[in-house]
Formats: C-alpha cells, sequence, structure tokens
C-alpha cells in the first residue's frame, strides 16, 4: 500500500499543477487543444493518488507489487504520449511555417515589376511624346 | 522553352556575384533566381545592389526549404525546366546548356552533373569520396540504379519532377534523399560528366562534425524512401 504521507505529497502536487494549468488557460497564454491532454493526465492519476485501492488489481495482474509504482509507471507512460503528440505537431507546424515563408518571399518578389516599369521607362516617355502632340494639336 | 536556374545562398557574400556573373555569361538562354535564405552577411545587399532577381526568405529555412521555394516560383511562372546550381562557386554554368539538351533529347525527368564519371576536375577529399560512394552503393542495392554523384547540387529538371519537389523536399541535405525518390518513383534520372571547381568561398554546410550524422540521416532517409 501507500504510505500517508507520499499520498498527501503527491495530491498536492498534483493540484498545484492543475491550478497553474487553469489560471494559464485564463490567461489563455495555453491552448485548451494542447491542454485537454494533460488535464485527462492529472485527473487519472489524482483518481489514483486518492484511491489507491482502486488500481491495486490492476497492478497486480501488470505484475507490478506496489500501486505507488503504478502511479509512476501510468505517468511515464501518459507523459511520453504527451511528449510523442507534441513531436508530431511540431513537424507540422514546422512544415507550415515553411510554406509561410516560401509564399512571403514569392510574394515580396518586386523583381519582374521593377524591370517591366524599367521597360515601360519608355511607355512614360510616350506618355511624353504624347504631351508633346497634344501641345501641337492645341 | 523557358529555363530557370535556382540558386540557394545562404551566407554567400564573396562568391554569390561571381555565380551569377557565370551564369549570365556561360547560360545566357537560361533565366535566373537567387533565394536568399536569410543570410547573416551582406547576400541580400549585393544581389540588391547588382539588380540580381532574389527571392528573400524572411526566415532561415535550411538548403531544403530554399532550393523547394525557387522551384515553386519555376513551377508557378510557367518553366519547362529548372536547374539548380550551389551558390559558393563550384559549378560551372556552362555545362547547364548541353543538360538540357540532353534533358529534352532523351525525354528524362532529371539530369545529374556528376564529378565522378570521367573523374576530372575537383574530386573533393577521399573521405568525401568514400561516403558518395557508399551512397552509389547503397541506391544500386536498394534502386537498382547506379547514381555515381547522388551528392551533386548541379541538376536539371523537368516540371513533372518539379511537381514532386513542390510537394515535399527535405529540409537539410536534401540531394541524394530526392534522387532516391525520383528512383523509387521510376523517373528517368541520367548523369552526365562535369568538372567542378572548388568553392571560392563561404564553408560547406557539412563540417567534419557533422558528417557522422550526415552520413547516418542521408542512409536512413535513402531506406526510409525505399521503404515507402
Amino acid at each position: 500500500m501507500m504510505s500517508f504521507k507520499l499520498q498527501v505529497i503527491l495530491v498536492v502536487i498534483l493540484l498545484a499543477a492543475l491550478a497553474v494549468i487553469v489560471a494559464m488557460l485564463k490567461k489563455r497564454t495555453l491552448d485548451l487543444k494542447y491542454v485537454l491532454v494533460w488535464i485527462f493526465c492529472l485527473v487519472v492519476l489524482l483518481i489514483f493518488s486518492i484511491f489507491p485501492g482502486t488500481m491495486t488489481k490492476l497492478a497486480r495482474f501488470i505484475g507490478i507489487y506496489s500501486p505507488v509504482n503504478m502511479i509512476f509507471f501510468l505517468g511515464f507512460l501518459l507523459a511520453v504520449t504527451i511528449i510523442f503528440t507534441l513531436t508530431v505537431s511540431l513537424s507540422r507546424t514546422t512544415g507550415k511555417v515553411r510554406k509561410l515563408a516560401q509564399m512571403m518571399a514569392l510574394e515580396n518578389d518586386t523583381w519582374k515589376k521593377e524591370n517591366e516599369e524599367a521597360e515601360t521607362g519608355a511607355g512614360v516617355y510616350a506618355e511624353h511624346e504624347q504631351a508633346h502632340e497634344e501641345l501641337h494639336l492645341q | 522553352m523557358k529555363k530557370l536556374i535556382i540558386i540557394p545562398a545562404y551566407n554567400e557574400q564573396e562568391s554569390i556575384l561571381d555565380t551569377v556573373r557565370d551564369v549570365e555569361k556561360n547560360a545566357p538562354e537560361f533565366d535566373y533566381v537567387v533565394v536568399n535564405d536569410c543570410s547573416k552577411d551582406d547576400t541580400l545587399k549585393i544581389c540588391r545592389e547588382h539588380h540580381i532577381h532574389v527571392l528573400d526568405l524572411p526566415i532561415n529555412l535550411g538548403i531544403g526549404g530554399a532550393v523547394q521555394t525557387g522551384y515553386l516560383y519555376a513551377y508557378r511562372n510557367g518553366y519547362d525546366i529548372a536547374a539548380q546550381i550551389d551558390g559558393d562557386g563550384q559549378h560551372d554554368a556552362s555545362y547547364l546548356g548541353m543538360m538540357a539538351d540532353e534533358l529534352v533529347s532523351e525525354d528524362l525527368d532529371m539530369v545529374i552533373g556528376s564529378r565522378f564519371i570521367d573523374n576530372e576536375g575537383f574530386q573533393s577529399s577521399w573521405i568525401r569520396r568514400s561516403g558518395i560512394h557508399f551512397f552509389t552503393m547503397l541506391m544500386r542495392v536498394l534502386f537498382g540504379k547506379t547514381i555515381t554523384d547522388a551528392t551533386s547540387g548541379m541538376r536539371l529538371c523537368n516540371r513533372r519532377t518539379m511537381e514532386l519537389f513542390i510537394r515535399d523536399y527535405p529540409r537539410d541535405y536534401p540531394e541524394p534523399e530526392t534522387v532516391a525518390r525520383l528512383l523509387r518513383h521510376k523517373y528517368k534520372v541520367k548523369e552526365v560528366p562535369v568538372k567542378m571547381r572548388e568553392r571560392s568561398g563561404g564553408v560547406s554546410s557539412i563540417s567534419p562534425r557533422k558528417s557522422v550524422y550526415y552520413m547516418v540521416k542521408v542512409t536512413l532517409a535513402i531506406f526510409m524512401e525505399r521503404l515507402r
């Protein structure tokens, strides 16, 4: 079984973490989409910390002798899952940022326009001529 | 037929001007565009001062992202052929015309300029050569085709290949991986002999420290290409 002392420590840590997350959500520094999995993780660990008896059977079944280890194991699994999903979303974001930068480079490409303007320098000249002709007509 | 040369440049202030002049002089039938990959030196300034056509990336994307920008530009502006040379002055632009003729006349998807067919010109250090030979062997085993210089950054392709490159292009060290991709798709790739020079400025993206990472990453990428 788990000592009462450890139980208290675990519950306090988990509640504190939950409080921090909620506070950050309020300030909108965190995106709920990415935080849901953290909240889920914390709640699961919280339940098992408060009622360690609930998972004694599960722990025995997997071959873990102490429920405390079960909590650590579970925490580890959930953390790895979260880290992996972060790697996935980082890869996606990198791709998006790349696309964005490329579009920006193409969009800001004024070279062609400048060159056309340089060519239509002849256009400006033509306008001058036209103005001259108009003057002549008058 | 519209032809474009893509020149990716990252901190190439010493050599970019020479590279561009070489292109203007020795490959006059090509348009060209420099892709400045957010250089920290004066590459962009030099290009602007000399009215060189330059696409300016707002953030550093790595060689792959820079080259892909060039292909994107080529594809969108209706170029039939896009070529690619390094901005460090290694490649001699006078070969590009011949490479383009080869591409058209033999209806190829990509032509690569290889140092190791005639073994002439700058041959790189023995350690790099053995790395390149390893890739040759690997691709022969995996794809049944001999590519003597898969790391060559001097290459030329048609619109079909551009489409493939626009969809997906590796971030860093893209050359061998992209060749493997073309071979997997059964695209027609051919090498022609070229002579290369020693780089005239800048530093290689592959330092000795990174070379182990380079070999591992590229080897893995080629294997992944086979698995796809």
